[in-house]
Formats: C-alpha cells, structure tokens, sequence
C-alpha cells in the first residue's frame, strides 16, 4: 500500500514537472512573441494591442484600470481615424428598463434603419459587411386559396396512387404555403403591393441564449436590460451566435472596414467603439446614445415612425402606452426568451 | 530525457516564432487593404430629404455639433433620405400648448420640451397670399367643388380630391380669406405649421394616438419631459393623396451582400 502510495505521488510530483516545463516554454515562447511584436515599426500601437489582450472582463476591472483603459482606447481610436474620439463609460440609468415596439402595419421595408445603424454603430462597411438590422419582406396573409397558387405544381400522383394528400409545389412554391420570407428584396418602390415588412434585431430577452451560452461571460445583461458585450472579452467562439433564435448577432470574420470620415467618434465602451477581427457584435440600442438620453438611431431613421422607445417601468412612456392599448406580440413567445422587443399592429 | 525536453523546447519556440511571424505578415497585408478602404469613400451628399421625398428638404451642413464634429444629418449615398442626425433639433421652434388627454395622465409631453420644425418655410408656394390677396385671385364666394387651372402639381385633379372619399373640397381645410392659413370647422385659423390641430378635428382616433407618442415620430429624448420634436402630420403624409397612399412610396436603401459565393435568384421563376 504504501510503496503504491509513493509511487502515486512520485507520479504526480513528474505530472508536475513536466507542466511547469510548459509553462516554462510559454514564458520564453511569450517573452519571445513580445520581443517579437515590438520589433513591429508601430511599437506603442503592438503594446496596446498587449495591454488589451491582457486586460480583465470590464465589469471586474477596479475604477483605475477602466479609466486605463478607456484612456487607451481613446488615444489609438483618435490616431487611428485622425479624429478626435470619445470612449464613454456611463453607467447604466436609474429606474429604467429599456423596451422597444415595432409596428409591422406600418413598417415599408425601405432599410433606413438598417443604414442609420450601420452610421451610428460603425460596422464593418464592405468584407465583411456587418448589419445588426435585417428586414424581411412576408408575402400578406395568403392561404393559397388563389388560382394561380394552387395550380403550380398540384397535384402530384404518387406511385402508390392517389391518396388526395396535397402534394407537389417545390421549394419555392410550395402548395398551400404562404408567407414566404425574403430580405433580399430590391424593388423600385417600397411598399410592394401584397406585402409586409418585419425588422429584425436583437430582442434585448430577460432571458437571453447567448448569455446563457457564452463561455467566458463577456456577453451579458445590464441593469437597464440591455444585452451587451465586452468585446475585448470575447474569444470569438461564435457559441452566442449559434444560440440566438433570432439572428441578431454578427461576427467580425475580418478586420473591418470603416472608413474614417464616416466613423462615429462618440462612443462606449460596450457600445459602438470600433471592434477588432473576430470578435462578436450586435445591436445594443444604441447604448452610447441611450444611456445620454437619446432615442437609438433606427427610431430616429424611421421615416413612418414605425419604431417605438422607450421606459417599460414609466406608465406614460409611448412603449408602455402601445403595451397598454395595442395587439402586441413578441417574437418566437415559444422559447422563453422573454424578449424587450414588442411587434405590434394598428 | 533532457535531451527531449530541450528538443521540445527549441521546437515549442520556433513554432511559436513561425506563428507570430505570420500573424505579423498577415496583420500588416490586411492593414494596408484597410487603408484604402479608408480613402475610398463617395463625397457625403448634401441633398436630402427627411421622411418624404420631394417635400421636407433638410441640407447637411458640417460640424453643426463642433463638440464630436457632427454634421447635423448624414444622408444615404443611395436615395438622399436622411439616415442620421447629429442634431435632432436642427431648425426647429417651440411647439406650443396642447391640451390634454383625457385621463389622469399628461403622455409624455412637456411643453417647454416639445419642439417643431416650421413647415411654411418648407411650402412651394408659400407666402399665398402673394397671390390669393383677394385682387389678382378673387375671394371664393361659396365653398363648392370646381375645376381649377392652377396648382395641377399639388392636385390633379380638384373635383377628385384624393382625401375624404369626395366629401371634401380644398375650402374644407384652406382658410377662403386668408390663405396662409389652414381653417377648422367652426372657422378657427390655424398655422400651417400645426396641421395636428386641423387633422385632428376628424382624425380624432389617430390624433389621440399622435398626442400619446404611438403614433407618428419623434426624435431626440427618450427621457420623460426631455426635449423632443415631435412630427407633424404633413411631414409624412401628403393631404392631397392620402387616399391613394397614406406614405407616398419611396426607393428602399440597398440590401444586404448575399452570403459569399451565392448569386441572385429569382424565385418565383418556372424553372424551380
């Protein structure tokens, strides 16, 4: 038994060694890779880059290293785009919780908000094009109890014969289907005939999938509701990505491009400051914009006023009065996300 | 084993060399294309148009907020609309009282924080007057439907007036005697910037909405009692063809990239 027992630790005492060795070897490897990323000609901008890999999640950072790194932020952000730039840190407002409503009665699929988003949050331009917005033109309410529906691609006889099964259609057309989905569309005028609009963005759920899903924490919820990212904490594991219901999230599959006359220079930190390569992002109501008491840009966009901002806990905001007074629903209800976002008709 | 370990060790270091190095090559290549993305951007337009085309005009004027160098808007390369503003409360004045709604609530309205854009200066044909002074254009004696020869650009045709289903006629809502203003039903004069108080009196339903915040647009502050402009109705609906449009349409923003690799289809072709 003992001799066992010595063994064991005689084992355990090599396991040791053998990992302080590696460890041994990434500490020359690390010191090996700094001495290398110095070599680089922007040497302070290669230390910058150091000091961000290195730094904690933000909610954890002490008031000293937050405004370290906000400082930091700040003079490279204001370097490279040649324009004086802000990096907020506001904290979240009091007493509020954010909610949104969205009237798909009047919604005419014109994309202004998709734009707006894009100047106000500075997404990555062209490779990758990076939208938060998405809208989605559906065919109107259609049982396909029109002619020239059901005559395509009906009916079909098995080899078995005919047992009366609506058949037949195709992928494209399918019999007895209506409210196809495109948000490709292109047309010269919008509103097209027969057809309604439905914005998407991320729903800001009570109870969101991405949180739940993310690895390292650097998604999460603030006090205000608003789902946000740290994005210097985010390891770019797209699981967030793969547990959204709704398609909200977009991932920096390159450096983005934005170009510098067009970037925002006012922003925050978990809100629209520019990102890096692969690092997730999404629609914050515009945080950095919310938190000073601003509507979000796609509010402001809207040229139907179709969108709707506002305090869910403040009885006489204009969400809590559509809330109050119109047919409202939530999006994909079915999966207890509980979302923030309220689609609503009139 | 020492031998292993060192082996291990100068294997470890030049994979790591090799590793780093690259991503040094590879970030230094990328940086250039984004330089140059950089540059190439088209001259902002300075051109637009707010909610509707062709009628509430906005020009973009640089630095209007010096304290971040905003421009007061930022209008699509696209269609002209305006996307974005700098400045929500850009060549706007005060709205004025408005009474009450009729619960125990006031809606989100304050009356030092309720801000409109003027519309008069926005209007064609503004000052009316020039004209309809009663001399060069005669004062309508009754308020009865005919044909007219002017104004075909703001109303085809006078005797199908596209509002109202052909129960109104332009003297139901144009002051007869003064033309620069709009006329309620008991003959109260009312500013073409208010046309809210003159839609009301028939739209009441929409009107209450209107005054609660859920219908039509705002911009500027969320926050309760902060300063907001608020839409009038004419800023987005054209009176004179309301019934065939309710919003005139308009050209949408472009669409997204298609996934890499995938090429425009038509769906609803026969070859499917």
């Amino acid at each position: 038994m003992s001799e066992e027992r010595i063994d064991i630790k005689k084992e355990r005492d090599d396991g040791d060694n053998t990992r302080r060795d590696f460890l041994k070897n990434m500490g020359i490897a690390a010191v090996a890779g700094a001495a290398a990323l110095s070599a680089v000609p922007a040497d302070a901008e290669a230390k910058v880059e150091l000091a961000e890999h290195l730094q904690g999640h933000f909610e954890l950072m002490t008031d000293g290293q937050k405004k370290e790194c906000i400082e930091r932020l700040e003079k490279r952000y204001t370097e490279e785009f040649g324009k004086k730039t802000t990096v907020s840190n506001a904290p979240p407002v009091k007493g509020v919780l954010f909610g949104y409503a969205l009237s798909i009665s009047k919604c005419i699929g014109c994309r202004r908000c998709v734009k707006a988003c894009v100047q106000e949050n500075n997404q990555s331009r062209h490779d990758p094009e990076i939208e938060w917005i998405r809208v989605l033109k559906m065919e109107k309410g259609n049982l396909a109890f029109s002619a020239d529906k059901l005559d395509k691609g009906y009916p079909e006889t098995s080899a078995l014969g005919n047992h009366g099964v609506q058949v037949g259609g195709n992928a494209y057309n399918a019999v007895g289907v209506s409210g196809e989905t495109e948000h490709y569309y292109e047309p010269d005028k919008v509103p097209e005939k027969d057809a309604f609009y439905f914005p998407v963005q991320c729903q800001q759920c009570e109870k969101p999938a991405c949180v739940k899903a993310c690895p390292t924490q650097a998604t999460y919820r603030d006090p205000n509701g608003i789902v946000v990212i740290d994005y210097n904490w985010c390891i770019g594991c797209r699981m967030c990505l793969l547990a959204c219901p709704y398609w909200a999230r977009r991932f920096n599959w390159a450096q983005p491009n934005l170009p510098a006359e067009d970037m925002n220079p006012k922003t925050h930190y978990l809100g629209n400051r520019p990102r890096m390569n692969g690092v997730m992002e999404k629609c914050t109501f515009c945080l950095q914009r919310v938190r000073d008491g601003r509507y979000p840009a796609c509010v402001e966009a809207c040229p139907v006023g179709a969108r709707k901002f506002g305090n869910l806990l403040d009885p006489e905001s204009e969400v809590r009065k559509i809330l109050a007074t119109k047919q409202v629903l939530r999006f994909k209800e079915e999966y207890n996300t509980y979302p923030k976002f309220f689609y609503y008709i009139d | 084993m020492n031998f292993r370990n060192n082996f291990t060790k100068i294997g470890f270091f030049t994979l790591s060399c090799l590793l780093i190095g690259g991503s040094i090559i590879y970030q230094t290549a990328y940086s250039q294309d984004a330089e140059q993305a950089k540059k190439e951007s088209a001259a902002p337009v300075t051109k637009c148009f707010e909610s509707m085309e062709g009628y509430t005009s906005v020009s973009r004027i640089e630095n209007a907020v010096p304290q971040y160098g905003y421009p007061n808007v930022k209008c699509s390369q696209t269609t002209s609309g305006v996307l974005w503003y700098g400045d929500p409360y850009d060549g706007t004045k005060p709205m004025g009282d408005m009474p009450k709604l009729k619960d125990d609530t006031r809606g989100d309205y304050d009356s030092e924080e309720a801000v409109v854009k003027p519309r008069e200066s926005k209007l064609n044909y503004f000052e009316c007057t020039g004209c309809h002074d009663g001399d060069t254009v005669p004062v309508p004696k009754d308020k009865k439907a005919r044909a007219i020869d002017a104004h075909d650009d703001i109303v085809e045709n006078p005797l199908e007036m596209m509002h109202g289903r052909g129960a109104i006629w332009c003297l139901d809502c144009h002051s007869a005697t003064n033309r620069n203003k709009l006329v309620d039903h008991q003959g109260n004069e009312i500013s073409m910037d208010q046309p809210q108080k003159l839609c009301g009196s028939c739209h009441g339903e929409v009107y209450a909405d209107w005054r609660m915040g859920i219908h039509g647009k705002r911009t500027g502050s969320w926050v309760k009692g902060g300063k907001k402009r608020w839409w009038v109705c004419t800023e987005c609906h054209n009176p004179h063809t309301v019934e065939v449009n309710r919003f005139d349409p308009l050209k949408p923003e472009q669409a997204p990239e298609l996934p890499r690799g995938m090429k425009k289809t038509e769906h609803n072709t026969e070859e499917h």
